[in-house]
């Protein structure tokens, strides 16, 4: 019902996260940004997890086949439907033949396009969210191609016309602050580094890919004699290898690695690591673990007032 | 066993803790994860993490800070499962520079990992890898410098004294000695891996 004419640099079907088969080494896969995502599936009267199509860096059109409703969040630039300007954050009520053109978002990374009711997906371990690295869920386990066409679970038009309340609408600049926890390595880290961490502001690597996004500028040193076992890791953790270059883990982290975990991006700002572009600052806030939760629980009674929430 | 366990904070809602062995990583493992109070229980060589709902928090807290022990270790009683490779050229195109390193001949090294019995340890990194120990300790083979964007499913390679067996294709880092034809993940049977921590493995040469 959606045929992709430009995929762009890497368009995924992603939804709710694999949760819960970490010790079958399977990572969560899901939004990059969850937070975007979410706003994007209210739009259109899903519950914050429906499948939706996650873009990287826009370059994408694609053609309805069908009669719909449709909305657009995270990272945006121009956007626009055969032809004619279009806001984010809005319902969009769509016909058959419109066009939807996603153009290159000048801040942040990560566009997601909600149809109502979701995209089919295949699905695997309880999620048809896309792990591109071991090729499995979402659309043949593949990033999209032009001339895919992605089906409905039954997409329809609705009848309210919706808008994300402005004080909910995540803006993306190129310096990201994200609140930030200790953990099970950070001892290791050398004072002054320990300093850094907090104190430096860090410029994001060329590679930041869903699986891990690098923290060049200032080198750690962390006492490490490199004989530390395979231990758990998620999305958040930041790990230091040798180099002393910390790399924060995103959606697609593996489940285990053997370097140093010298700290973790508190639950309530990762998924602000979904927006960050090679070349953007990035600063970590000290927080305490009971403080993170707190502004957590904080964030998500705001949310909760206007996301449809699965469960 | 560990004199006693202390969970530690390793996000906020993450909490760890640290045992000696993988094997009572893998029993400790198995046993919280059977609570259903966690969103994932995830078992490293020698570590142990439970990501929680943070709505849980007070509640996970508690529950993991009246873990004193690990309970009497499982007794893992899977068949042992024989495993054919194709050791060295394409399919191992590490295999050669190992062994010049090692000074050891083709014909040795595989003697020698063919006649070992080994044991899973852990599942872990990407699906279904399997860190199998066996080869003699002394055996410190380094990861390869730039890791594979993508290696085939069943390839098997070495790092350190592990022998490790990708079941999916995936990108990988670990030099490669040998490829096994056998169907490591199938997604539709009711276990999908054929490997599990604790089992038992022989390599057959093939």
């Amino acid at each position: 019902m959606l045929r992709i004419l430009k995929a762009g640099l890497q368009s995924t079907l992603q939804g709710a996260p694999r949760i819960g088969h970490r010790h079958l080494g399977i990572p969560y896969a899901g939004p990059a940004d969850p937070l975007s995502m979410a706003l994007a599936n209210r739009l259109v009267g899903n519950t914050d997890e429906a499948t939706c199509v996650e873009i990287t860096f826009g370059g994408f059109e694609a053609e309805l086949e069908t009669d719909c409703s449709v909305a657009i969040t995270g990272a945006v630039g121009h956007l626009s439907v055969s032809g004619a300007e279009r806001a984010p954050h809005s319902t969009w009520h769509l016909r058959k033949g419109d066009k939807i053109k996603v153009d290159p978002p000048h801040v942040g990374a990560r566009t997601y396009l909600a149809i109502r009711l979701g995209f089919k997906a295949d699905e695997l371990f309880g999620s048809r969210s896309t792990y591109l690295p071991a090729a499995f869920g979402g659309y043949e386990g593949r990033a999209l191609q032009a001339g895919d066409v992605l089906a409905s679970n039954g997409a329809a038009m609705v009848s309210e016309t919706l808008q994300t309340p402005d004080k909910l609408r995540p803006t993306f600049t190129h310096a990201f602050a994200l609140r930030t926890c200790l953990s099970s390595e950070s001892e290791l880290l050398a004072p002054e580094s320990h300093a850094a961490l907090f104190g430096e502001t860090f410029t994001a690597g060329r590679q930041a890919t869903r699986m891990g996004v690098s923290l060049e500028g200032h080198p750690l040193s962390v006492a490490s004699d490199g004989t530390m076992k395979s231990a758990p890791v998620f999305p958040g953790t930041i790990q230091c290898p040798p180099s002393g270059t910390p790399i924060v883990l995103l959606s697609d982290a593996q489940t285990t690695g053997g370097y140093p975990r010298i700290a973790s991006i508190a639950r309530c700002d990762r998924h602000l690591l979904g927006q960050i572009r090679p070349g953007d600052q990035v600063t970590l806030l000290h927080r305490t673990h009971e403080a993170a939760l707190i502004e957590f629980a904080e964030k998500q009674a705001m949310l909760d007032k206007w996301l449809l929430r699965d469960g | 066993m560990p004199a006693d366990l202390t969970p530690v904070r390793i996000a906020d809602d993450v909490i760890e803790f640290q045992v000696e062995t993988s094997r009572q990583a893998q029993t400790l493992a198995r046993e919280l994860r059977s609570a259903e109070m966690a969103e994932d229980v995830v078992a490293g060589l020698d570590r142990v993490a439970i990501r929680f709902a943070p709505a849980r928090a007070t509640q996970v807290e508690a529950w993991l800070a009246g873990i004193r022990s690990i309970s009497v270790e499982d007794k893992i009683d899977l068949p042992v499962v024989e495993i054919p490779v194709q050791y060295g050229g394409a399919f191992g195109p590490d295999l050669a520079s190992i062994c010049a390193a090692m000074d050891l001949s083709e014909d040795a090294f595989i003697a020698l990992h063919a006649e070992a019995e080994h044991l899973v340890e852990m599942i872990g990194f990407t699906p279904g890898f399997s860190y199998i120990s066996g080869l003699p300790d002394t055996f410190e083979i380094p990861r390869l410098g730039t890791p594979r964007p993508r290696v085939p499913a069943g390839s098997i390679g070495i790092s350190a004294a592990f022998t490790g067996i990708y079941a999916l294709a995936g990108p990988g880092g670990w030099p490669l000695i040998g490829r096994t034809q056998e169907t490591l993940f199938d997604p539709d049977a009711a276990e999908s891996f054929l490997l599990h921590p604790g089992q038992r493995v022989k390599f057959k040469a093939v």
